[in-house]
């Protein structure tokens, strides 16, 4: 045995992480819980590498064993001194990755709750053949169970309706300021909805490395098609644009709320106000335009930055734009000289999903 | 039932045989075309289905298209986004008929994936600036007064890979992220009216209850005029790709406002600038000035068939141009067809209901001689404004608008009937 797996075994037990069996997991709310890890993982039937490779017969496979997945070194050479994925490294890994195996690109903390990785752990063996013999009552107990449910001819009970005096129809009931402070967390220009709290550049900083470089690079250059977050200054008229939070945004809130309710992609609404004020203060420094590292951003002092681009939107122009003036009759015939020319093809630059070669690389977004 | 496995095997047996019999039989058929002197085996010679009997009632009880149509599907481009649960793919247009789209082919755009939300456990929040801030259930909500609607859907990005010149060939992804379905729904006003609003109340926000909480600023006036709270399409529910259990209904207007699983109506005296409205959503210039609020989908028409994915197989003669046209202004009033790349103009045939805001189908029925066509359509709407050209729009804008380019598409039909995206002079 080698000395590195040694060492993982060592940590494994100083974790404390138990190894109980597979079918001790709940392979549905396992499914829930990987929702956290979709945005990188696949798993099922035509499953494909993402982010992160697939995770189909995940179970007795070498570490970095993928050939069309390009791990980090840390992962190849772990896969090189023996590190095979079962429950027991798995269990492990998924607590903290980083811990386990120093250098691995995956940026996700870890699943803090023993159970939920448990779960997780049974919903992938569904999808393991090495892991098919441990759990043969795992799989028959979660998908036909509810099919037998759906099959029952009576439509689920309703929710229930209410009815209160006033307004026009007396339906609904009255929110509670505690339902009302759970979903109202948006954030405006002028500062309403801003949380109190505070956080500096340099504490943004190790969280951005750890929940958001991943997708969006370490600079805010972005990975792949993932969102650039940083640079892009006047560029805005050039031919390729990059829009950026320093380019483009008009508004810093705009960055504080979308954080709050949206990120990190796929594990929404887990940072804390401290956390997001800390990344929004990183946003600042990665696009220059706050350059102390201690700069500590609050909502006292929020509304005091402004973005660089705010000037530049205008409203909506089209109805002043020259083929639109209304009530202009169209021209019907001999409308231009001579006969048409083709002058671009959609063949040549051969982009069409299903052409034998797609090239897989047009231009465009729909963001 | 013992004698039903052996039926089946039969069956099994003669199709396979009348397989080659179809083929012959089509081959004949095409070599002689209409004057065909040899009988047609498909009719001299009893076919499977009129001798077997089918499947029952109830071998689908929620029933699927023929197998024959299963080609006829959404798609994506996959070099487009970073991953599926933030992405799109396309309504296959060019197979459609009508003006309704069917529920499976709507386009889908999530911004972190299908939310599975039990109706049992969905929520409607409104709250702000209101006299009382109120929650619904799914039940109380269908103790409202409720409309049924036809209108379509466009995502403000619809074409927006066709800005720098023509590049994919297919009218699905040229022009496939739009729909059209009939919803049904309480109008937004209504639930305002409940709650109340303050005088002082200028917007409306709407937000989603998927994980990427969706949000976008709408006008008060929008609100009270023909928004709908929606909950069934098409006369089912809502499906979850497009936001199962509700969804709100913004006509005519962008399809990203159309916030998708909505748990929550806030109003307010300012609009809020998120995400969707400042870093996307907003109309870049060749001058790096930017258009914000740019909400009304303009008069916009595309050629379905014969489309890139849609090519003439039958030669020349009668020949069905068939298209879609629509504007977020009101009614298409008219659908001029070219089929000289722009030069003379015909106008062509609304078939079906003119609806405010809904898709209408066009056609223009010709003799085709067989030539090179370049064919074109321009929808003008109620308003009077009609489609410009895609020379005219980036004169107006440039390349890097990405949104609301409603430009008029041409097609090459070629000799051979294939057809491919292009541009012409």
């Amino acid at each position: 045995m080698s000395k590195f797996l040694r060492g993982l075994i060592i940590a494994a037990c100083g974790a404390l992480i138990s190894v109980p069996a597979l079918a001790a997991g709940d392979a549905a709310n396992g499914e829930k819980v990987f929702k956290k890890c979709v945005a990188c993982h696949a798993v099922g039937e035509g499953a494909r590498n993402k982010v992160g490779p697939h995770l189909n017969d995940v179970f007795g496979r070498v570490a970095g064993g993928l050939e069309d997945f390009k791990y980090s070194k840390a992962m190849l050479a772990a896969g090189e001194a023996g590190l095979v994925w079962d429950e027991a490294t798995m269990a492990e890994y998924f607590a903290s990755p980083r811990t386990m195996i120093k250098g691995t690109r995956m940026a996700f903390a870890g699943l803090k709750k023993e159970s939920e990785i448990v779960d997780v752990l049974a919903y992938l063996a569904g999808y393991s053949e090495a892991a098919a013999s441990d759990q043969p009552a795992e799989q028959s107990s979660a998908g036909p169970a509810q099919e037998t449910a759906e099959a029952a001819s009576v439509a689920p009970a309703p929710p229930t309706s209410s009815t209160r005096d006033g307004g026009v129809f007396g339906l609904g009931r009255v929110a509670t300021a505690e339902e009302i402070a759970a979903w109202d967390i948006d954030v405006r220009p002028d500062g309403k909805g801003l949380p109190p709290g505070k956080g500096t550049v340099a504490d943004g900083e190790p969280i951005y490395a750890e929940q958001c470089a991943f997708c969006h690079g370490d600079f805010g250059e972005g990975a792949g098609r993932w969102p650039v977050l940083a640079g892009g200054h006047d560029t805005l008229a050039d031919e390729r644009p990059e829009k950026t939070i320093g380019s483009y945004w008009p508004y810093l809130s705009t960055v504080y709320d979308y954080i709050r309710r949206a990120m990190p992609y796929g594990n929404a609404r887990s940072l804390s106000d401290d956390d997001v004020y800390a990344l929004t203060a990183y946003m600042l420094y990665l696009n220059d335009i706050v350059d102390d590292e201690d700069f500590e951003l609050s909502n006292e002092n929020f509304t005091e930055i402004r973005l660089p681009n705010e000037e530049n939107f205008i409203p909506d122009g089209r109805a002043e734009e020259p083929h639109f003036a209304a009530d202009r009759e169209p021209c019907m015939k001999d409308c231009k000289p001579g006969t048409a020319e083709i002058v671009m093809r959609a063949r040549i630059l051969d982009v069409t999903p299903g052409d034998a070669d797609d090239g897989g690389a047009g231009v465009g977004a729909v963001d | 039932m013992s004698d039903k496995p052996k039926t089946k095997a039969k069956a099994v047996d003669r199709r396979g045989f009348l397989k080659a019999g179809i083929a012959a039989g089509g081959a004949a058929v095409l070599a002689t075309g209409a004057r065909a002197s040899e009988s047609d085996p498909l009719i001299t010679e009893i076919q499977d289905w009129n001798r077997y009997l089918g499947e029952g009632v109830q071998a689908y009880p929620y029933g699927q298209p023929s197998r024959y149509e299963a080609h006829v599907v959404r798609r994506d481009v996959e070099w487009l986004t970073a991953s599926t649960e933030s992405s799109v793919n396309f309504t296959p247009l060019h197979e459609l008929e009508g003006i309704i789209t069917p529920n499976g082919l709507c386009f889908e755009r999530h911004h972190a994936g299908i939310a599975e939300i039990d109706p049992a456990n969905h929520r409607l929040m409104i709250n702000g600036l209101v006299d009382t801030p109120l929650v619904f259930t799914m039940a109380d909500l269908k103790r409202f007064p409720r409309e049924n609607r036809v209108y379509f859907l466009e995502c403000a990005a619809n074409s927006g890979m066709e800005w720098r010149g023509a590049q994919l060939n297919g009218c699905q992804y040229t022009h496939g992220m739009v729909h059209c379905v009939v919803y049904t729904g309480v109008p937004l006003r209504t639930l305002l009216e409940e709650a109340g609003v303050k005088t002082n109340a200028r917007w409306v926000m709407p937000e989603g209850a998927d994980a990427s909480a969706m949000t976008r600023s709408v006008p008060i006036e929008k609100a009270l005029d023909d928004c709908l709270v929606a909950f069934k399409m098409n006369g089912e529910a809502l499906r979850p790709e497009q936001g199962y259990p509700l969804r709100l209904v913004v006509p005519g207007w962008e399809g990203n406002m159309w916030v998708k699983w909505l748990r929550r109506i806030e109003v307010g005296d300012e609009p809020w600038h998120h995400r969707e409205e400042t870093s996307k959503y907003t109309d870049l210039l060749d001058t790096g000035k930017a258009r914000r609020f740019t909400w009304v989908m303009d008069a916009k028409s595309v050629i379905t068939s014969p489309s890139p994915q849609m090519p003439v197989t039958h030669g020349k003669g009668p020949l069905v141009i068939s298209g879609v046209a629509w504007s977020g202004n009101g009614t298409v009033k008219r659908v001029d067809v070219s089929i000289d790349g722009g030069r003379n103009w015909t106008t062509a045939r609304i078939d079906g209901p003119s609806l405010p805001k809904a898709l209408h189908r066009f056609y223009l029925d010709i003799d085709w001689d067989g030539s090179d066509l370049l064919i074109q359509s321009r929808a003008m709407d109620e308003a009077g404004f009609f489609q410009p050209t895609k020379n005219e729009l980036r004169a107006a804008r440039g390349e890097n608008s990405i949104y609301h380019n409603n430009s008029i598409q041409t097609w090459h039909v070629k000799t051979d009937g294939t057809v491919e995206n292009v541009e012409v002079s």
